[in-house]
């Protein structure tokens, strides 16, 4: 491994955060403003990509700014699992920018300047977590990425709006918090927080008990952001903001932001190996399995779409966090390999999957405004090309073989097996199922029923009727108490026919749609060609000291 | 020959071109496919493998052994059949696009050469076969759902099987596989009951099985075509591949409970589909009895009755889509005297459930008796032992005379007993063409059961091979069929009346479905009611602290109760209250 000296993992960060100031600037003129984030989400693709090879090799670029504070060196590096967290989302910027564009204009959205602007400010931030050399630098840019994100998720300026962005900061700066309390732990017991691949050393002679607290600090507050349950319900609430919001922010940047420094506190600060002797790893894989398999659950009696996929998000982040917990606690053994493999590799293929179902959900709200599955019985004649791509992106959350998600859950069954923990296998399972269970039957209301002929659904699905009138929410209410009440169930007539070639919106909607599920299918059939797989082999074998061969 | 493609390459690429093309050439092409499968599989070299990558493991997608060439002649030659059947019964494209999807997927589960191309094409099939059922719409989606939920957790059991014997074995490959582990079958303890449990969701164990009434008579007719051959078949070669030796006893026993509990409940039934479906589960005891008695003689059985029950029972379901098609009804209650009106398809009706019921010069006559022979001849003698007959040989001759009773039913009532009101054609010329072909195989292999012989992958009639050599047609062996038809005669007469009074009879399902529908109600209500609490905390925290921060001097009063609380200190309060913030730091760091 060689450091390489370059100003390319600042250029990545500053880029989309310059960018910023001429896409304030040229609010008046729409075209120049979008062209500006188009520029720089190509820009930034480009440097993160041209950093790949080398990252490959087992070579790390490093920015050297000086010192941050004393002690603390204000660094930008980009290692292998920078690259992961890096690629991904400046890969999907791209994608979701060309959708924004489809989106906002579709539907004539107030406030777009705000809007792209704060966008850039994100993506940059998320970039800023992924190239972070130490927790602090981590922690700087972990807590920008809620401040960038705020103006995104109160967008609507609605009360709900308003309220859901005020939950959103009261969780995520919470958590901030603990983080912070976890760093000077750390700082106090090791004198250092430069991530290292295998762990700080100087943390493997501290005091056992301080460095579990430090741990338990350091993941709970990543954990809000993981939404690890029970600090998930910022994020079905947060599904106020607009779509491509939803998308790429709280299915991918801001999400996995959480997960990546949940990543790095295992894989770089403590290191597996510290991990499994402090034995806090399988508390962690336990607090996982209970979120993905009663987060799978709630999914399954979710009427709103989006809150479907929400809640559908936050079981599919535990399969990573339960993939890394598992592969730690084993370690040092094969499991290690194969869990930290399928958690790691999760990353991706969540992010592809569920960016497409955002996507599609977005696609049919701005064309035909449906946004309860009740309503969509028939829609898939209307849009046949958005609805097969959730199809393909359904099947592959259920774990489907040709989509991406079987692949991830196929190492993290083998990892959980070999682990010898088979409840977590077994939690693992049983979400599979569940994944059918509530993602099916939009598929086939959308495909096979129409308005006037649609089956009862007797079984799992469906709102809640009978002896329960009222649907429970979340967040502390219920649907009825007046806030975010759907009476418009009769409006949605008969959906026209339209055939597959993009005539059912406009191509920046489509296309992107197209994009994120032809990923998935790349991943689920030829994840080697995918570059991901090759950086989460990098990732494994750099944290765990053993070569991977496979 | 050498093998060139896996067998299911040219069946799933007709699929994909299929909704592109016209209805005749698509058909065509779709049944070209599906046909050349047969002489392919046929020539290849036996032994002959196509080792592959998959996410970096070693698999094989064509693995030659005679237990899958068998699963891939009557696989080949049963989709063609029902492509024609498809092409007659106004079937459009996207329908027989699904069903030769349905078709390539299991080719390729039967043909790979490991666990992880097994498992791959396993849930796949599950995949095209609910798309198959879901493409009718109406009262076929629900059931699909029901359908695709019911395998989605039999494929999970069965991954979580394959991925155990990874993890004891670090290899998926088969044991007959260049590089395989030595002892075929999966590996560990836990891994073959995982197995058995998952595979048994797809061949219909007792409890596990109601997704095949459910589910198939309610789709076209010519998808139950499909449909009744592919899942439940691929299923019995499943549970061969977890059991590949010696068999296991709780399952031969499953079987036998199924042969008897399949041939009652399709007794009860009216719906003709799902009389037929209830059959499945009837038949299919018999091969998971074969398969579970283990050894030469019991496997060569269970794959010659998957073989011949492939060619009946599509003919059956190809019969009731016959009398669907053209009358409209699907209850017997309401149909009578079609012998005159359709005598092709009464005809073909007739072979066909001779050949199920096992009458003497029928297929099914030489393979259930393979399988019965083994169940006296290779398997413990069990419980309940009556004259000379053991416990799992009764078992599977009772099912032997249910299956008689119900189909004397079914003809009775369909085509002998009363007359049609107004007139009906038969079967057009394409179903027909299908019916007579599969009609004469029935015939074919129950006269000339060599022929079926020379297939099986075990030669039964060798010494060297079984311990106890099988002849068909030796005259205890006729008698013992003739008297179960008698019986069965006999046993409709006797049943006639009081059935025809009875109403619906309610199966597992109706406890399951609603147990399911209230039970993960109240545990979303529970767990929803739990986090609203968790929340109701966090954002009332929130608020409190930031309007303490903002103005403690209000909060403190609200707290106490007054209007309002100065907070302001003098002097000397001010370094008191420092003091005692030092003394408890000091204090603090002393005692770490």
């Amino acid at each position: 491994m060689t450091e390489i000296s370059s100003l390319r993992p600042l250029a990545a960060v500053l880029v989309p955060a310059v960018a910023a100031a001429p896409i304030l600037a040229s609010g008046a003129r729409p075209n120049l403003r979008e062209a500006w984030t188009m520029l720089a989400s190509v820009l930034t693709l480009g440097l993160v990509a041209s950093m790949v090879p080398a990252v490959l090799d087992g070579d790390v670029y490093v920015t050297e700014l000086g010192s941050l504070v004393p002690y603390v060196e204000f660094t930008l590096q980009v290692d292998a699992l920078g690259m992961l967290f890096g690629l991904l989302a400046s890969t999907l910027w791209l994608a979701t920018s060309f959708y924004s564009i489809g989106y906002m204009r579709g539907l004539d959205e107030h406030s777009q300047t705000r809007y792209f602007a704060a966008f850039a400010g994100s993506v940059a931030s998320a970039v800023g977590v992924a190239f972070a050399a130490n927790l602090v630098v981590l922690y700087l840019f972990y807590e920008l990425l809620t401040v960038a994100t705020y103006p995104l998720v109160a967008h609507d300026e609605t009360d709900e709006a308003r309220a859901a962005g005020r939950k959103y900061l009261a969780y995520t700066f919470g958590g901030g918090v603990a983080v912070l309390g976890g760093i000077l732990l750390v700082v106090h017991l090791a004198g250092t927080t430069a991530f290292v691949a295998g762990g700080i050393t100087d943390l493997a002679t501290a005091d056992p008990a301080l460095a579990r607290a430090a741990f338990a600090l350091l993941v709970t507050g990543f954990g809000v952001k993981a939404a690890l349950m029970p600090l998930h319900s910022w994020l079905p609430d947060a599904m106020v903001a607009p779509t491509p919001v939803s998308g790429l922010l709280h299915a991918v940047a801001v999400v996995k932001s959480g997960v990546f420094g949940i990543a790095r506190v295992l894989l770089d600060v403590f290191g597996v190996d510290l991990v499994a002797v402090l034995d806090v790893g399988t508390l962690l894989a336990v607090v996982a399995a209970v979120t993905l398999t009663v987060a799978s659950v709630i999914a399954l009696r979710q009427d709103n779409l989006k809150r479907r996929l929400a809640f559908s998000t936050v079981s599919q982040l535990s399969y990573i966090v339960l993939g890394l917990a598992v592969g730690a606690a084993a370690a040092p053994s094969q499991a290690t390999k194969w869990a930290l493999i399928g958690g790691l590799l999760h990353i991706p293929a969540h992010a592809f999957m569920k960016l497409t179902l955002f996507f599609c959900a977005g696609a049919l709200h701005v064309e035909t405004h449906t946004d309860d599955i009740s309503d969509m019985a028939g829609i898939g004649k209307r849009m046949p090309l958005t609805m097969g791509a959730f199809a393909v992106a359904a099947a592959g959350m259920a774990g489907i073989p040709l989509v991406a998600g079987f692949v991830s859950k196929y190492f993290l069954l083998i990892g959980t097996v070999s682990a010898g923990d088979l409840v977590f296998t077994a939690a693992l399972l049983v979400s599979g199922v569940l994944n059918i269970a509530y993602f099916w039957p939009v598929v086939y209301t959308a495909f096979f029923e129409s308005q006037g002929d649609s089956d009862e659904k007797p079984l799992l699905a469906g709102p809640f009727g009978g002896r329960f009138g009222r649907a429970a929410r979340t967040d502390g209410g219920h649907a009825d108490d007046g806030h975010h009440v759907h009476d418009d169930h009769d409006d949605h007539g008969p959906f026209e026919r339209r055939a597959p070639n993009g005539a059912e919106g406009s191509w920046f909607v489509v296309g992107p749609i197209l994009f994120a599920a032809a990923g998935s299918v790349v991943l689920g059939v030829v994840p080697d060609a995918a570059v991901f797989l090759q950086v989460v082999r990098e990732i494994v074998a750099g944290a765990t000291a053993m070569g991977v061969v496979l | 020959m050498e093998p060139i493609v896996p067998p299911f390459v040219p069946v799933l690429l007709a699929a994909v071109l299929l909704p592109f093309l016209g209805r005749r050439t698509g058909h065509a092409l779709g049944a070209l496919a599906s046909a050349a499968v047969v002489p392919y599989v046929w020539l290849v070299t036996e032994g002959a493998h196509l080792p592959a990558k998959l996410f970096g493991f070693d698999v094989v997608l064509f693995n030659v052994d005679p237990f899958s060439t068998l699963m891939g002649l009557i696989f080949g030659f049963i989709g063609a059949a029902g492509v024609l059947y498809s092409y007659a019964s106004d079937a459009d494209n996207l329908q027989t696009a699904f069903a030769l999807g349905y078709v390539g997927t299991s080719l390729g589960a039967v043909f790979g050469g490991d666990w992880l191309s097994l498992i791959f094409f396993w849930e796949l099939m599950a995949v095209t076969s609910t798309l198959l059922v879901w493409h009718y719409g109406g009262k076929a989606v629900r059931a699909g759902f029901r359908y695709g939920l019911a395998h989605g957790i039999g494929g999970t059991l069965f991954l979580g099987a394959v991925v155990w014997h990874f993890a004891e074995t670090g290899t998926f490959l088969f044991a007959s596989v260049p590089g395989g582990p030595e002892a075929a079958g999966l590996a560990g303890s836990v891994a073959p009951v995982l197995a058995a449990v998952g595979v048994g969701v797809n061949v219909g164990f007792i409890g596990l099985h109601t997704w095949l009434p459910d589910t198939y008579p309610r789709p076209h007719v010519a998808a139950s075509v499909f449909l009744c051959v592919f899942t439940t078949k691929t299923g019995v070669y499943g549970m061969y591949r977890v059991f590949p030796q010696d068999g296991n006893v709780a399952v031969a026993y499953m079987g036998g409970a199924m042969a008897v509990f399949g041939a009652t409940m399709a007794l009860f039934q009216n719906d003709m589909r799902r009389l037929l479906s209830y059959h499945i589960q009837s038949q299919v005891g018999y091969m998971v009895a074969g398969v579970g008695i283990g050894g030469a003689l019991a496997q060569a059985g269970a794959f010659a009755h998957v073989f011949n029950h492939i060619l009946y029972k599509g003919l059956l379901f190809m019969t009731a889509g016959v009398v669907v098609y053209r009358t409209g009804e699907e209850s017997l209650k309401k149909l009578g005297g079609l012998a005159r009106e359709m005598p092709l398809t009464a005809g073909a009706f007739s072979v066909a459930a001779l050949s199920i019921a096992g009458f003497p010069g029928f297929n099914g006559f030489v393979s259930k008796g393979i399988v019965i022979s083994a169940s006296h001849y290779a398997f413990e003698k069990g419980p309940v032992v009556v004259g000379d007959f053991y416990t799992l040989e009764l078992l599977l001759l009772i099912g032997g005379v249910g299956t008689f009773m119900s189909f004397i039913k079914f003809g009775y009532y369909a085509f002998f007993h009363g007359s049609y009101d107004g007139s009906v054609k038969d079967a057009n010329r394409g179903q027909s063409v299908a019916m007579v072909t599969v009609a004469a195989l029935c015939v074919f292999y129950g006269v000339f059961d060599g022929a079926l012989f020379a297939i099986l992958p075990f030669d039964v009639t060798s010494e060297a091979v079984v311990a106890h050599v099988y002849h068909t047609y030796t005259v205890t062996h006729v008698v013992e069929g003739l008297v179960l038809a008698a019986l069965g005669l006999v046993g409709f007469a006797l049943v006639k009346k009081p059935l025809s009074g009875l109403g619906k009879v309610p199966d597992v399902d109706s406890l399951y479905n609603p147990a399911l529908f209230y039970g993960t109600r109240w545990l979303v209500v529970g767990v929803t009611e739990l986090y609203a609490a968790v929340d109701r905390v966090v954002v009332r925290g929130a608020a409190v602290t930031v309007a303490v921060v903002r103005s403690p001097g209000d909060a403190a009063g609200r707290r106490l109760g007054d209007e309002r609380i100065s907070l302001r200190a003098d002097y000397s309060t001010s370094i008191l209250l420092v003091a005692v913030v030092l003394a408890v730091l000091v204090a603090a760091s002393v005692s770490l």
